[in-house]
């Protein structure tokens, strides 16, 4: 039960962007297109997940005083595998993603997980925490981009590579929902939405 | 000359770092309740962006890039910015302890500002040589903080006003930002 | 004219009403201006973007649990702002989405009437503009003036005559361009100044804003001080930049902003020094956006972007507060 716990609590309960609201950058400037972002949501949880299990593992011997600068190097590791491997197989996310990749390192729900959580806990435990927090900073960033999608281009993009699909919706597009205003107003109502929700169940 | 000029320009205004292109984001929501600290957080940002600019070109032109170790330069540019951060930290302590005062406190949150590694993986990417690199770091610095004192002023208006609840804080800085970001599109010169 | 009382200006909730009235009011010279010029389709915007404000207003306050206050006038004029803000022959929904944000988002999340700290409509404006840049900068030319013999209330379509603004023309194709397409300069600025050219519907008539204008000021509504100094820094910078002064401000929504929307107590710096700052700056930033950026026009955007500036100019130029003495005064009691 508590395992289950470990993993459900990020995907809701302390889901990273709404609740614990960190970890913003990425997820606005690459939100224009639903398979942005879920590409990034699955980037970085993949950084989240390796960074944890290394962190976890090797939390016995890093010297107290310089464990951040020991996690940013284990994180930075993990970017750039991500960067090397989308660069090699999956070429327009790449593109599409651009430097908002390796700025995956100073995303501050990774580190922050690093220091709350894989510094002190087992490597089980910190692969379920690592991947409730993937799973709930991806559908976040995905909701985000959905919103985004359909509002300023009118579609739902789902493909990448020639796999997939691209659904078309029948509204006129506002341009401005793609461009960064569209992103930061989205994501304030969003927040003010579901806070009003969580005040009401309080 | 001018083509420098246009650079600053670009990174302040134009491209503002926050405003079109979210870096920066965590700290210009967090730090900009009150006007004296927001001012403290830019004055120390321009100052490390610049600094940071210079020192990572430098590293990348004359190092990685003759030593074909390009694959290390996320890494590096943390690390060098994390180390950088704390010399500052340091030095500013025993030169000026009234300038280490003000800034202080906000020196090593500027690590985790993307902003300053965004600049410095633009700048490796964008800028062609030293000083273009340079200028579009203190750009960068400037923008983030005409951006940051205008939130600012906006949110210690904003303290007295009647705001629903659950938009208080965080969603309406947000809003704030989008507001301006709207606004900063202008300079953007939208050919009509 | 400079006579200004130092501020705050209008502040208590019983003096909203009698205001806002009065603003309605000046505004019907420019609202039948804009009919007059642009035909019916004119006013169903017009009557579209009120209805949208007063229910955006009603359901919003329902919604937070507030008293309703639409009564009091200031949520039809958004709305009426916005109408007069947009091309004549613009889709219905547009003005309905921008009077709908600008009162949902941009005036009851910050928290009502006297809270807003930008001004409702232009936010409104700005946003559709980018939502929909080629609906937005579509205009059509004003109609002969036979349309009203035909007068018939739901003949909403307009010729598909259009033409650039003068503004644009100015910036594209040069003055030569626009006084030839007038017959003469004086004809340039006759019909400028009458309303007979392109541009957004509640703007172009600067002859209609300045009689409601100066109703507001015998009424004491608002002050001249900033409209004043706002179009003055227009024409003599203008002038400095080789351009023609007088065309400059007789084009484009400079009036209807000046008049209008500069003039917001809310919004705007709270001191006569800070209100003069304000002006000064508007008038720098329009003209910079109209001679330099990739925009014909740029007095929405300054007007918000000096909103934004506003509590900065008033935290920097304060205003001694009535009553407190200072530290002298003290002494020597």
């Amino acid at each position: 039960m508590s395992r289950w716990n470990e993993l459900t609590k990020g995907i809701i309960k302390e889901n990273p962007i709404f609740f614990i609201m960190l970890g913003l950058c990425p997820t606005l400037a690459v939100s224009t297109k639903v398979i942005y972002g879920i590409g990034m949501g699955i980037a970085a949880t993949f950084v989240l997940i390796g960074s944890n299990i290394f962190i976890s593992l090797i939390r016995n011997f890093i010297p107290d005083k310089i464990r951040i600068p020991c996690y940013i190097v284990v994180i930075a590791t993990f970017v750039t595998i991500v960067d090397y491997i989308l660069n090699a197989y999956v070429q327009p996310l790449h593109k599409a993603l651009g430097i908002y990749i390796p700025l995956i390192v100073v995303n501050c729900i990774i580190l922050g997980r690093a220091e709350a959580y894989a510094g002190q806990n087992t490597v089980l435990n910190s692969i379920l925490d690592a991947i409730g927090m993937g799973i709930g900073f991806t559908l976040a960033i995905t909701l985000i981009a959905l919103i985004r999608e359909i509002l300023g281009s009118g579609t739902i993009t789902l493909q990448m590579l020639g796999y997939g699909w691209v659904w078309e919706v029948p509204v006129k597009p506002m341009t401005i929902m793609v461009l960064p205003p569209g992103a930061l107003l989205t994501i304030g109502i969003l927040m003010g939405i579901i806070n009003h929700f969580k005040q009401k169940e309080k | 000359m001018e083509h420098y000029l246009l650079i600053i320009i670009s990174a302040a205004l134009i491209n503002n770092f926050v405003l079109s292109q979210f870096l920066g984001l965590c700290p210009f929501i967090g730090v900009s309740k009150k006007m004296d600290s927001a001012m403290g957080m830019g004055m120390a940002l321009i100052f490390v962006l610049t600094l940071s600019s210079i020192i990572v070109y430098l590293l990348d032109t004359y190092l990685l890039v003759r030593l074909h170790l390009e694959f290390l330069r996320t890494t590096t540019f943390i690390l060098v910015i994390a180390a950088l951060v704390q010399l500052v930290e340091m030095i500013i302590q025993k030169v000026s302890p009234g300038l280490y005062h003000a800034l202080g406190i906000y020196l090593p949150l500027i690590t985790t500002n993307c902003a300053v590694l965004g600049v410095a993986l633009l700048n490796v990417s964008e800028m062609n040589n030293l000083l273009e690199s340079a200028m579009n770091g203190f750009g960068a610095g400037l923008g983030f903080v005409i951006a940051l004192l205008i939130m600012s002023g906006i949110r210690e208006r904003m303290e007295f006003s009647r705001i629903p609840e659950s938009f208080k804080g965080a969603p309406i800085a947000f809003i704030v930002a989008g507001i301006l970001s709207l606004i900063f599109l202008c300079f953007k010169g939208f050919a009509v | 004219m400079l006579k200004t009382s130092i501020s705050p200006h209008i502040h208590s909730p019983q003096n909203i009403e009698y205001a806002m009235r009065n603003v309605l009011i000046a505004m019907v010279p420019a609202l039948l201006a804009s009919v007059y010029f642009f035909g019916v389709r004119a006013l169903w915007l017009e009557i579209i973007s009120i209805l949208t404000a007063i229910l955006a207003e009603t359901l919003m306050q329902l919604l937070l649990r507030k008293p309703v206050t639409v009564s009091d006038g200031s949520a039809a004029i958004t709305g009426l702002l916005v109408a007069f803000n947009m091309p004549p022959n613009i889709p219905f929904y547009v003005p309905v989405v921008a009077t709908a944000l600008g009162i949902i988002v941009v005036k009851q999340l910050f928290g009502g009437l006297g809270h807003n700290i930008f001004n409702p409509a232009l936010v409104g404006r700005v946003f559709v503009m980018f939502a929909w840049l080629p609906e937005m900068t579509t205009w059509n030319v004003p109609l002969h003036p036979d349309w009203i013999r035909h007068f018939n209330l739901f003949h909403i379509n307009l010729d598909s005559i259009t033409s650039a603004t003068p503004l644009a023309v100015n910036k594209l194709q040069g003055m030569s361009a626009l006084v030839s397409q007038f017959g003469s300069k004086t004809q340039l600025y006759l019909q400028s100044f009458l309303g007979n050219t392109g541009g957004c519907i509640g703007e172009t008539s600067e002859l209609a804003i300045l009689i409601g204008a100066f109703y507001l000021f015998s009424r004491k509504v608002i002050w001249p001080t900033v409209p004043f100094v706002y179009i003055i820094t227009v024409a003599v910078l203008t002038a400095l930049m080789g351009q023609d002064p007088l065309f400059h401000i007789l084009s484009g929504g400079l009036f209807l902003g000046a008049f209008f929307m500069a003039t917001d107590y809310v919004t705007t710096p709270m001191t006569l020094s800070g209100s003069l700052v304000y002006a000064v700056g508007l008038g720098l930033l329009t003209v910079i956006l109209r001679l330099k950026s990739g925009l014909p026009e740029g007095v929405s955007f300054s007007i918000l972007l000096m909103n934004g500036l506003t509590p900065l100019i008033d935290k920097l130029i304060r205003v001694r507060t009535y009553g407190k003495q200072s530290k002298r005064g003290r002494d020597h009691e």
